[in-house]
């Protein structure tokens, strides 16, 4: 394909590819523990507040380097991230209130400040605004490598730091009684939250990052029964959703990369919950359908030999009418599909009379349910 | 039966936003018992059991297990928490839960190995759940999810005991099987404090028992303190349908 070709020749392509995999993979490995905590929201409290700290870290030293501007990303979503939880912890505030006020909040904030820079600077010094919503076409080498590096140090410390993250998001309380100090690994993983969050910014933008923390893990979880795979699996779809979707809006003009990844996120979501063996959609229908076409041939298998033997003749034929009076559904289909198994036979006209296996089947489901 | 004390509890005072929830709490735990703690509904049972835990900070008051503090004692003292306290839809297999009684002891960075796995496997042995090793959490009923908790709680290997309603929404048999190990536990000289709300079974299953009710009713031998009078004083006049069976003339 064209694209594949360009992907390995075009300077532009190939950061765009790489910068939108790298915060996939980081968004999408840590969003895992973020979901499993219950904490999505936390996720898009902090990268609507990181928008201020963009937008001040820029008035203050006047660099657009991505490490100044995801500095001040980080410091603002951390601020938030504190006020959050010391004023639910302090006062009687709930916390999603605390969540949504933190998040329109420093959200305005950095709305105002945003206006500000676009009409007192000049027209070189614009362009904070693809914060918003991203512009994955404007990554460069040097954002990509700044990505990688705080992306991995996060990934890092998350396998580093495994199982007390896992003691964390299942049962933080048993977590303190083996001596596990619950809140600093608390505090980690909020930081790592935080760095998943502002590696994304430029690429994805504020208003639609939480989205690459919670879709993948909600995708992976589908999947998988284990953490680690689980982890992996959230890694490789948020890294699948950056790629092409940083790609489709790199080569479409006018098309903003944040809503096409999470759209393209949205697809592997769509695809995970309707798919996924077990816990999919179409899985479980299927079960319950099979299940209850079983529950329903047996119960007709058992009513015709219930009727014959209170003429104490188990093989002696009915009529359809006195089955359709004890099932739920029609008896005619029943005993067709129950003919197709050879447990009954059709004697003439609408009578029908078990066979030999059939008698045994029936018996045998009696003693079962005995 | 051991002499020694295994928690002893000073003047606690736990209190909500100026609501105290437990009131200038005295007790003291033998070691070696299987106690009981009943009360009515909001009458501080699990409170009491997070404040020794230092799970909560009280506002007031000294607690001691064999004559230090908890956190010089924390190796010894294993915890059950009530079972809807955690997500069963967690990723992970019976026995990774089980293993994680033992992440305190394996150090920093270092990962759970085949020693680790084969302690896990004998504790969930214990509970009669061994087939269950690699089952998703997911997929146990109440009694099983109930006897992975415990066996979390065996595989520390600790002295004591903290079990918050272990026989909640669990079924008879799981019932007498749970029972079973806590005696057992206790004949090897464990000290274990459950709380308990099935008012009917306390004689049968507990040595000693403490009745609480926001204050402490009373604490001790079953049969000194498990009494009519106690019962109405932690439970007011609802006792009558509490209790089908009168203690009988010792009462008053």
């Amino acid at each position: 394909m064209d694209l594949i070709h360009q992907l390995f020749t075009d300077y532009t392509l190939r950061m765009v590819a790489l910068g939108s995999a790298t915060l996939g993979v980081v968004s999408g490995g840590l969003g895992t523990y973020a979901v499993l905590r219950g904490q999505s929201l936390l996720g898009d409290a902090i990268s609507h507040a990181a928008l201020p700290g963009i937008a001040v870290a820029y008035l203050l030293t006047g660099s657009k380097a991505p490490l100044v501007l995801m500095l001040g990303a980080a410091g603002a979503g951390w601020l938030a991230t504190l006020l959050i939880m010391s004023v639910t912890e302090t006062t009687r505030v709930k916390y999603d209130s605390m969540l949504g006020l933190m998040l329109s909040v420093f959200f305005g904030i950095g709305l105002v400040l945003l206006t500000y820079i676009q009409h007192s600077a000049g027209a070189s010094q614009a362009g904070l605004d693809t914060f918003l919503f991203g512009q994955a076409a404007a990554l460069i080498q040097r954002d990509v490598v700044t990505m990688a590096a705080l992306g991995g140090g996060a990934l890092v410390l998350m396998v580093v730091f495994w199982k007390e993250l896992k003691v964390l998001a299942f049962d933080p309380e048993f977590g303190r009684t083996i001596g596990l100090p619950m809140r600093a690994v608390d505090i980690l993983l909020t930081a790592l939250l935080v760095v998943a969050i502002v590696i994304g910014l430029q690429t994805v933008g504020v208003v639609l990052m939480s989205a690459m923390l919670i879709a993948p893990a909600a995708a992976g979880r589908q999947w998988t029964n284990a953490l680690g795979i689980m982890v992996v699996l959230s890694a490789l779809f948020g890294a699948a959703a950056g790629v092409s979707g940083a790609l489709i809006s790199s080569t479409t003009s006018g098309l903003p990369t944040g809503p096409t990844i999470v759209l393209c996120m949205g697809a592997i979501v769509a695809v995970s919950f309707l798919f996924a063996p077990r816990r999919g959609l179409i899985w479980r229908w299927v079960r319950t359908r099979r299940h209850a076409g079983r529950f329903h041939l047996e119960a007709a298998l058992l009513d015709l030999y219930e009727l014959g033997m209170q003429h104490e003749d188990p093989f002696r034929p009915h009529e359809v009418g006195a089955l359709d009076v004890m099932s739920a559904v029609p008896a005619r289909r029943l005993l067709e599909r129950l003919e197709a198994s050879g447990l009954v036979r059709r004697v003439g006209g609408s009578r029908w009379a078990l066979t030999e296996s059939g008698l045994q089947e029936a018996r045998s489901l009696k003693e079962e349910r005995a | 039966m051991g002499m020694r004390t295994a928690i002893e509890v000073r003047d606690l005072t736990v209190a909500y936003r100026d609501k105290p929830v437990l009131w200038d709490i005295d007790v003291t735990v033998p070691s070696g018992v299987l106690m009981a703690i009943v009360g009515p509904n909001g009458a501080g049972k699990t409170t009491l059991i997070k404040a020794l835990l230092n799970l909560i900070r009280p506002a007031a008051g000294h607690i001691e297990f064999f004559g230090a503090s908890y956190e010089d004692r924390r190796q010894e003292v294993a915890y059950v928490p009530q079972r809807g306290s955690v997500d069963w839809d967690f990723p992970t297999s019976c026995l990774d839960v089980v293993m994680m009684g033992l992440y305190g002891r394996i150090g920093w960075i270092r990962r759970p190995g085949r020693k680790e796995r084969g302690l896990a496997r004998e504790a969930l042995e214990k509970v009669g759940m061994e087939s269950f090793a690699d089952r998703q959490i997911s997929q146990l009923s109440g009694g099983q999810q109930q006897r992975v908790f415990l066996a979390r709680a065996l595989v520390q290997d600790a002295e004591v005991y903290l079990m918050d309603e272990p026989f909640q929404g669990v079924d008879a048999t799981t019932e007498r099987a749970i029972i079973e190990l806590l005696r057992d536990l206790r004949a090897r000289d464990k000290t274990l404090v459950v709380v308990h709300h099935d008012l009917q079974t306390v004689t049968e299953y507990f040595d000693h028992v403490m009745l609480l009710n926001v204050r402490r009713i009373a604490s001790g031998p079953v049969e000194e303190v498990f009494t009519d009078e106690n019962l109405r004083l932690a439970y007011g006049g609802r006792i009558a349908f509490l209790r089908s069976e009168p203690v009988g003339a010792t009462a008053t």
